[in-house]
């Protein structure tokens, strides 16, 4: 009883701020009430599971968690599924309690059939510690080098989540992709019930393989793995010479996908296989595909005077490489092989990581020769300049300031153009209030 | 001019590429090429033969996992090992940052598993604090040391070297290397003497990087040329390029991390 009183408290509060803070346009709503909630009954979470009828759906990895939770939420709301669903990316601890919170009457009761949550990589073993619903799916999307200087080591993560896995109910299931050595690792040894995606696509395999690969050494006796075929980074066909660790056989490798770009696969694979599980039908998949619209900074598009601005979120070297290795298939299409315009946006805030380092780990070779403009912005555009004049690039603009980077890339195009801007995350959210005039 | 060469042998790519090393790389090459000379990249994998190390000119190293050190260490023996201390100890240049120097040390105890061998080329070790122990994060700026003095006549000297840290391993070191620097802001070696980096002959150990050459590209021409006056047997000068853009990266940084 004492609890609930708290929850009311805390509901309150919650719906307050968060009312508050949009009404102010202070674009912190979604993280504080979370925050004081795990002040005062930290296990909050634990009481909230009861109210979820149908099932929790945890979405991890280091790229895809947004797109992918945003593909399952569409698709469960268009089949009448009540979800609720930390949409705006708030993916920590206090995101995701806030997130729970909000969506309460004010008797502190959630009326939910599913939960869906992007957690972020560090937070899973923390949410799993609380989670105890026997209808829990966890989604491991893939792990690559991302923010060192907060996650620490590839290893480090992928350690962590094999201790909080563990102690997962015994129902749980989870939802893993194949291609990744490091997450098919996990679910090989995890002793629960196991459902991978992978590609099993040879057309799809690179030529040669991208500098910023993590996990090519055998995560289970650490010899060289041989791969068969890579898809990119080191996503890939693979097997280990030495154990003999192989990767697992897929339960889903193809599906019509609702968004362009190969990341885009593997999200639509993840969600996908996850909806069938939850016994959705490939015809409720599909119509709810049909009503998806990609998530803020993730291929959004803005028109402005019949000029398009696309934002491309890139965080982290793998990310980033298949964002540019997607424009410039885009350009070839669509304006023949003239190249295009872009604004690179750095930012070393605690969102964005303060080490800038890994913008070294991109190959932007590819990205100069194919730009007919290309701007650096952001609070370290110097650092970003460095590395484009050492990538080969004599014609680039440094403008420190995004909104006169904006003006400087808009005027340089016409009607028609488009202008790609790929900035890290709270550049991205900059851009769009410069874009929009209002926060998320 | 044209016939004037490099090679420049790069540790481990595969493995010991963690930080946006690869810019250490790219640095050298382009600022031999900017400058008409030739520099070749030779990686210096498992596969590597006595015979392709001896060739090199300027050795660089990356940062590494746990995991991945010891795949590097267990290769690191014997001849390998002897010819690389040999050309370290007859002035081969050498660039290694952060989780190098721990191999070129005496040792290194990792936070998992038994104490790894080093090379024990530099007089230094270094020990993992454990796991809860928080690791040594963030940027820094370092005060270059005595060393330095000689190269003051480098029209992009700089009295500071500025990158970022990150490391769980703290070095501590003995008594015939000397430190790169002091420390003004940040860990450096161990978050206790104010040391940070090591340097033996010409070779050079530190946890900074960013990557750190691009960063703070007099330090680049230093290696440059010592890497020239050894293999020509006199000193060449070095042209000066334009590195406006280069200092206002280092200066913005060294201003704001000296600020926090």
């Amino acid at each position: 009883m004492a609890n609930k009183i708290k929850v009311i408290c805390l509901v309150f509060i919650g719906k307050i701020f968060s009312r508050l803070s949009r009404l102010f346009n202070l674009g912190n709503g979604s993280t504080w009430p979370g925050q004081i909630a795990l002040l005062i009954f930290p296990e909050i979470l634990t009481y909230y599971e009861s109210h979820i009828k149908k099932g929790i759906i945890l979405v991890a990895g280091t790229n895809g968690k947004t797109t992918t939770s945003q593909m399952l939420s569409t698709v469960l709301n268009n089949s009448h599924f009540c979800v609720i669903h930390n949409s705006s990316g708030a993916n920590l601890l206090n995101g995701i309690i806030s997130c729970l919170l909000i969506n309460s009457d004010f008797h502190g009761r959630l009326l939910a059939d599913y939960a869906i949550f992007e957690v972020d990589e560090a937070t899973l073993p923390q949410i799993l510690h609380y989670l105890t619903h026997k209808n829990l799916s966890i989604i491991l999307l893939n792990l690559f080098r991302d923010q060192l200087d907060r996650y620490g080591e590839v290893d480090n993560i992928a350690r962590k989540w094999t201790e909080a896995i563990r102690n997962i109910p015994k129902e749980a299931k989870l939802i893993i992709n194949a291609d990744d050595p490091q997450t098919a690792h996990i679910g090989i040894h995890a002793a629960r019930l196991v459902y991978y995606f992978g590609l099993e696509d040879k057309n799809l395999y690179l030529k040669s393989k991208e500098h910023a690969a993590d996990s090519i050494y055998c995560p289970n006796c650490g010899e060289k793995l041989i791969y068969h075929g890579v898809y990119y980074s080191h996503l890939g066909v693979w097997e280990c010479a030495g154990c003999k660790e192989t990767r697992p056989k897929t339960h889903l490798n193809n599906w019509p996908q609702p968004i362009t770009g190969l990341y885009n696969l593997y999200n639509t694979l993840a969600s996908v296989l996850t909806l069938q599980i939850l016994k959705l039908s490939d015809f409720e998949i599909n119509t709810g595909f049909k009503k998806f619209h990609p998530a803020f900074g993730r291929q959004e598009v803005f028109e402005i005077d019949g000029k398009r601005i696309i934002i491309l979120l890139t965080k982290n070297p793998v990310g980033m490489n298949v964002a540019i290795r997607s424009i410039i298939q885009e350009l070839k299409l669509t304006s023949g092989n003239k190249g295009g315009y872009f604004l690179l946006a750095l930012n070393d805030l605690t969102p964005d990581g303060r080490d800038v380092s890994w913008i070294w780990d991109v190959d932007l070779e590819e990205l100069v020769k194919n730009s007919i403009m290309l701007i650096c912005s952001g609070i370290r555009s110097y650092d970003l300049g460095v590395c484009i004049k050492y990538a080969g690039c004599k014609n680039f603009i440094v403008e420190t300031n995004l909104l006169n980077a904006i003006k400087k890339g808009l005027h340089s195009i016409s009607p028609g153009e488009s202008l790609y801007i790929l900035p890290t995350y709270s550049a991205m959210l900059e851009v769009r209030k410069i874009l929009t005039g209002k926060k998320i | 001019m044209n016939d004037i060469v490099l090679t420049i042998g790069w540790f481990y790519p595969e493995l010991m590429s963690t930080y946006g090393d690869r810019g250490n790389i790219t640095c050298l090459l382009q600022r031999m090429q900017w400058r008409g000379f030739q520099a070749n990249i030779v990686s210096l994998d498992r596969e590597a033969s006595l015979r392709e190390i001896k060739k090199i000119d300027i050795f660089v190293g990356g940062g590494a996992q746990d995991r991945q050190q010891e795949i590097v260490m267990r290769d690191l023996r014997g001849e390998k090992s002897k010819l690389i201390s040999d050309m370290i100890e007859n002035h081969t240049p050498g660039i290694f940052t952060c989780g190098s120097p721990q191999l070129l040390g005496r040792y290194y105890e990792p936070a998992f598993g038994k104490r790894i061998e080093g090379l024990g080329i530099f007089d230094m070790v270094s020990v993992h604090s454990g796991i809860g122990v928080p690791r040594c994060i963030g940027n820094i700026v370092v005060k270059t040391g005595d060393f330095f003095n000689k190269y003051k006549d480098f029209k992009n000297y700089n009295n500071y070297l500025v990158g970022f840290e990150n490391h769980g391993g703290r070095t501590y070191l003995g008594k015939n290397v000397k430190p790169l620097g002091r420390v003004v802001m940040g860990f450096g070696n161990n978050g206790e003497d104010k040391t940070e980096g090591a340097i033996y002959k010409n070779a050079f150990a530190t946890y900074l990087h960013g990557p750190i050459l691009p960063k703070n590209p007099f330090f680049a021409d230093l290696l440059l040329s010592l890497a020239l006056e050894k293999k020509y047997h006199k000193k060449i000068q070095l042209e000066q390029l334009d590195d406006e853009l280069e200092q206002k990266a280092h200066d913005f940084m060294v201003k704001r991390t000296l600020a926090a």
